[in-house]
């Protein structure tokens, strides 16, 4: 799937280098990022962002802490253990010590993914269907998501799959909680911090979160219809002014194709 | 230089022990119904000589703690019929198999006691066994579908502050299962890496058997006295090429195909029933080879050196 889009350059972006985009441009210089498990965009999208605009944030890279703005090309690998991501390093993180230190988080941005992420902002790695010992569809646990939303400065959901079954109305459990049942004050009768996710972004569009802690659609990808994405949604969508996510300059589709991605993960 | 061997009271002499023996010798000691821990992380450093000898000797019930994320080594012990519960945050191979499908099988069957969690929840319950505690408290997981899906995370209001936290029990384990690149006959022990969350396993462990790549003199391991990551393993067994056919860092990296291969006859299984071609798979790399020299003979030396980090 691609998307008709000139940018600067003349060439087309993918929807996934929109997305990459998209978290690039809203990452600060000075910031933390955790390039995941087995999730391209957003480890396209950090170091984007850290290329083009943030040569002081950091970018934890295969358990160590990066900095890269130096590196012509970043390699990718398919596996968050390949060892050979660690030769970038200029400090360790140990497992354990990573999940115990959670101070430094304030200025940490993350990004979840989930089988099921709900209007309300809340997402679902355990699993689909009623009856929790016998699920239709087991899914493959939480991983670090429940702690890493609750403790980072802020996060965004991102899934590249926009269908009915990914965006639903509540999800079957909550792996990483957002607005819960998106009755006020659920945040905070949990003691949960007021601020619940920025956005989810997908191949399709960007939602963020009103007052009314509702995702709404924030800007269209270039070339998608607001029809589409409601036949794509398993939650309303309401009419309304919609912006158009911005493109990447020339700039940065140079960073990602012959920098960050060149094995082309994200085309 | 002083003479190496010290006198006793008694009059007899005591000499530092090795602790270097074989895998089988190494757990001599497992019994159904045991905690049971397997460290590295995803597709990488999982014990698997040790692994292996699990499931060659036929023990079953155990509780099987996992890495904060684990890998198929779970998912094998599992189809091996060796799990009743599950300690693990994830089970699955990133892209070679997003959910570990023995794993999905089992959970789907409602054959597997999962310990639901999160990973900063898991170090949390290896905190409060290294601290000899009945839990520690975390903040992540109120209002989540946790502590009602694993009603052993209580959510509780603390003394001090009257916040809402979820205490997470003590993990107390009684083997730790470990790999790592080196360790002299003493049990002093060095990763090459981070070496994930194993640290955090050993604190929480009775006793700890680490696997290595290579036996090295204790001189060399004084020579860099702060890599020594797990100081005193009780037992240490010497496995070139163990954790295949996952990745051992400086030494190899994942054999993909192996794992494919596995991945293939365990989706047979969650997606037919059938468990001809899982249990095929087992008999040949799991259950017959008599030890760890016989897995890498099937496996086969090409193979085996096919494997390079560069």
């Amino acid at each position: 799937m691609t998307t008709a889009l000139d940018t600067q350059s003349g060439t087309t972006a993918t929807p996934k280098e929109i997305m990459a985009t998209v978290i690039a441009n809203d990452l600060r210089d000075g910031e933390w990022v955790e390039v995941g498990a087995n999730f391209p965009v957003p480890r396209a999208g950090a170091l984007l962002a850290h290329l083009c605009h943030g040569p002081n944030m950091t970018v934890m890279f295969g358990f160590t802490k990066a900095y890269l703005c130096d590196v012509p090309v970043i390699e990718e690998f398919a596996f968050i253990t390949d060892v050979r991501a660690m030769r970038w390093g200029e400090a360790y993180y140990p497992h354990d010590q990573l999940l115990s230190e959670m101070r430094f988080r304030r200025r940490g941005v993350f990004f979840s993914g989930g089988i099921q992420l709900d209007r309300y902002g809340n997402s679902n790695l355990i699993g689909i269907g009623p009856d929790y010992q016998h699920l239709k569809f087991r899914g493959p646990g939480g991983i670090g998501t429940c702690n890493a939303t609750l403790q980072n400065g802020r996060y965004h959901l991102v899934t590249t799959t926009h269908n009915p079954n990914v965006l639903v109305e509540r999800c079957d459990y909550v792996s990483a909680v957002g607005y819960g049942d998106g009755s006020p004050g659920f945040r905070e009768r949990h003691g949960l911090p007021p601020r619940g996710p920025d956005s989810i972004v997908t191949p399709l569009c960007v939602f963020d979160f009103d007052e009314d802690r509702t995702a709404k659609v924030k800007s269209l990808h270039p070339g998608v219809t607001l029809e589409e994405v409601r036949e794509q949604t398993g939650f309303p969508i309401p009419d309304g002014d919609i912006a158009t996510t911005k493109a990447p300059t020339a700039l940065q589709l140079d960073a990602l194709r012959n920098r960050i991605d060149v094995i082309g993960a994200l085309r | 230089m002083a003479d190496p061997q010290m006198i006793s009271d008694e009059g007899a002499t005591a000499v530092r022990q090795s602790v270097v023996v074989t895998e089988q010798e190494a757990l001599d000691g497992l019994g159904n119904g045991m905690t049971v821990a397997i460290g590295g992380f995803i597709n990488a450093a999982h014990p698997m000589a040790l692994v292996r000898q699990v499931i060659r000797s036929g023990v079953e019930d155990l509780t099987v703690v996992g890495a904060a994320s684990s890998g198929l080594e779970l998912d094998m012990l599992i189809a091996a019929g060796c799990v009743r519960t599950l300690i693990s945050p994830y089970v699955g191979a990133e892209g070679l198999a997003p959910i570990g499908p023995a794993f999905r099988k089992a959970a789907q069957d409602g054959e597997l006691d999962l310990f639901e969690l999160d990973e900063a929840q898991f170090y949390a319950g290896l905190r409060a066994s290294a601290q000899r505690l009945p839990f520690n408290p975390w903040r992540a997981g109120v209002g989540t579908s946790y502590p009602e899906v694993n009603p052993r995370l209580k959510t509780f209001r603390d003394p001090l502050r009257d916040e809402l936290l979820v205490a997470v029990p003590a993990i107390e384990i009684d083997i730790a299962l470990l790999h790592a690149a080196i360790s002299d006959r003493f049990g002093n022990v060095q990763h090459i890496g981070t070496g994930f969350g194993d640290r955090a396993i050993h604190a929480a462990a009775d006793r700890t058997v680490v696997q290595v790549e290579q036996i090295v003199s204790n001189e060399q391991i004084k020579s860099n006295p702060a890599a020594t990551s797990i100081a005193g393993a009780n037992a240490v067994v010497r496995t070139p090429y163990g954790a295949h056919p996952f990745a051992s860092h400086g030494y190899y990296p994942v054999d993909e195909e192996h794992v494919l291969e596995y991945v293939g006859a365990a989706t047979d299984w969650l997606k037919t029933g059938s468990r001809s071609r899982l249990d095929e798979y087992l008999d040949r790399y799991l259950r017959e080879p008599a030890d760890h020299a016989e897995y890498l003979d099937r496996i086969g030396i090409r193979q085996i050196l096919s494997l390079t980090e560069y």
